[in-house]
């Protein structure tokens, strides 16, 4: 008796050091970003000071409109660009590469999950790819920041773990109506994988949207830099580095940039967060 | 090989399979080419560290030159020993957040709570490393940043932390740690919900203590997630690259510069390839041997090999 009520005493302390931690935990991602957000907002005059911290007091559009007529939205357009044109080819490769090798019965599987997973563990680093890249007449070309990044592993084991659970005997009646496998993908599998492709396709936009060493690595020409490379000459470059504004940026300017670089993902968030959960059991990366 | 001889029970000639599988054998194809030119050949190029390839129109094979270059340059071994030394606190500081995490989530009773926290975790790996940086570039700025206002307030100095050498690398870690905790957590509590509730209950008629679960069901049950996180994380720890180039200036170089920016510089800005190719090699088998020695160990005393 007395053991179980000293238990639940303890178990009352630890719960509550629990919730403080995790809620410690919690407000160490909220209050950064939270100050981003307010700061987009305020006006020039409040954010001189370094006391426009958590507890906005000026609300004001003008620096969001600042920027949507300025050159950060050609750079938005170009990201926007690669984002949707690379998504697009990430999933033609995957999506089939992902069915093909959820079928047992595939020629060489063993061989090819080998060569997948292999790529997991081994990373020769950014020289090796750039040279291929470079021999490929890719530099300068906005090609050279979709093609050469338009597989992820992870995606493409994804797709094949969640198409493996389909029943055979689904696939196998198909097969016994006349259905070829590229129309068993088409009319069979895909109708039922949608909500693994949906979460897929996001994963692939927001990482070709984040992308930042691969465009300056591959990409000379400032006209084409995505919004990635600007906002990182904008935060960690001198102020007027930029298209030669020349003029001071307020820090207020400088948020409203950074929110428009995470305004995607914050969108797309909320949508592949559950997915990626279900997605992702590390289980079935060992084949 | 093994798995063909056991499932040809009544096998048809390779022609005859090929010919069935054309269309499911045309859908591996362009994923297969990809990963030959994209993944593969890149491998092949590291051959190139023997070659001074890079400014002469003629490459030719020059054996170990560019690896004695190597040696004998302060910037290789500097480049060398932060990335050491950065990749050791990544790991001794970052490895164990997100399984305690996870863990701390999972001892909540409302699975409200439970949910809404992995929501907001999970945010930050979402957002690229510019993002991340200027997020910290903001929080720590001398003139307006939330972290000097409160060292002002306690009567501090204000500290210019992205310049510092004494601070950069710990920015370093904590700016990791702070994008990438929520992915390991969401893994682990994945991990956490596959375990048998009928394990606890047994234990605890067993006389089991909360930590005696943790010790004997909870931890066992998530061995084989711990190793694959582990290996994931050995295999690309000391390839840090994006986030030190995005955060570093010329004003912390002696703390902050790692091989792979060094390489940057060497091979992309300068065009030094070969010798380049050299410098990144260090790390690539450097982080091979570190994997498959960890997955022969975890093969030899947990008996599941991962890989």
């Amino acid at each position: 008796m007395t053991t179980k009520i000293k238990e639940s005493r303890g178990r009352k302390v630890f719960n509550v050091c629990n919730k403080i931690i995790l809620a410690l935990i919690c407000l160490s991602i909220i209050i950064p970003i939270w100050n981003v957000v307010i700061t987009s907002f305020a006006k020039d005059k409040d954010v001189i000071g370094n006391d426009y911290l958590l507890i906005p007091y000026s609300f004001t559009l003008q620096n969001y409109n600042k920027i949507l007529h300025s050159g950060y939205m050609n750079a938005f357009k170009n990201s926007l660009y690669v984002a949707v044109l690379g998504t697009l080819l990430s999933i033609f490769l995957s999506v089939p590469m992902g069915y093909a090798l959820s079928r047992k019965d595939l020629l060489g599987r063993g061989f090819l999950m080998k060569m997948l997973t292999f790529t997991l563990v081994f990373d020769v680093g950014i020289m090796p790819f750039y040279v291929v890249v470079r021999s490929l007449h890719l530099i300068n070309k906005m090609a050279a920041i979709i093609i050469p990044v338009a597989m992820s592993t992870f995606n493409v084991i994804i797709i094949k773990n969640y198409m493996s659970s389909i029943p055979e005997s689904l696939i196998e009646s198909a097969r016994l109506d006349g259905c070829n496998d590229m129309g068993i993908l088409v009319r069979i599998v895909i109708p039922l994988s949608v909500s693994i492709i949906a979460a897929v396709t996001l994963f692939y936009f927001v990482s070709y949207w984040n992308r930042y060493f691969e465009v300056i690595m591959f990409i000379n020409d400032s006209r084409k830099y995505t919004l990635q490379v600007v906002l990182r000459g904008l935060m960690f470059e001198a102020d007027d580095a930029l298209g030669g504004q020349g003029s001071y940026v307020y820090s207020n300017t400088k948020m409203a940039v950074m929110i428009l670089g995470m305004l995607p993902v914050l969108i797309i968030y909320p949508f592949i967060q559950k997915h990626f959960v279900s997605g992702l059991m590390i289980g079935g990366v060992k084949e | 090989m093994r798995q063909k001889e056991l499932s040809g029970a009544i096998r048809q000639p390779l022609g005859v399979r090929i010919k069935r599988q054309k269309f499911l054998l045309l859908m591996v194809i362009p994923g297969f080419v990809w990963y030959c030119i994209f993944k593969y050949l890149p491998m092949l190029g590291l051959g190139l560290a023997f070659t001074d390839y890079g400014f002469k129109a003629k490459v030719s094979f020059i054996g170990f030159d560019n690896f004695k270059r190597l040696l004998t340059s302060s910037i290789f071994w500097n480049a060398f020993r932060n990335t050491l030394v950065i990749s050791l606190a990544n790991i001794v500081f970052y490895f164990p957040v997100p399984l305690i995490v996870a863990l701390l989530i999972n001892e909540l009773q409302s699975f409200k709570a439970k949910k809404a926290i992995q929501f907001l975790i999970y945010i930050p790996y979402f957002f690229s490393w510019v993002v991340v940086g200027s997020i910290f570039v903001n929080l720590l700025s001398p003139t307006s940043g939330p972290i000097n206002y409160l060292i002002q307030l306690l009567g501090g100095e204000p500290i210019y932390f992205m310049a510092s050498t004494k601070y950069f690398r710990s920015v370093i870690v904590v700016s990791y740690i702070w994008r990438q905790m929520g992915y390991g957590a969401v893994i682990y509590i994945a991990a956490l919900t596959t375990i048998e509730p009928q394990l606890y209950e047994a234990a605890t008629i067993d006389g089991a203590g909360r930590w005696g679960q943790l010790w004997n069901i909870t931890l066992p049950s998530m061995r084989p997630t711990i190793v694959t996180m582990l290996l994931l994380n050995l295999a690309h720890v000391l390839m840090i690259f994006e986030q030190i180039l995005v955060m570093y200036n010329s004003a912390v170089y002696d703390v902050a510069d790692v091989l792979q920016t060094y390489v940057y510089r060497e091979g992309v800005l300068s065009g030094d390839m070969g010798y380049s190719i050299a410098a990144g090699m260090f790390t690539s088998i450097i982080s091979l041997v570190l994997v498959l020695t960890t997955n022969k160990l975890s093969a030899k005393f947990l008996e599941e090999p991962i890989l």
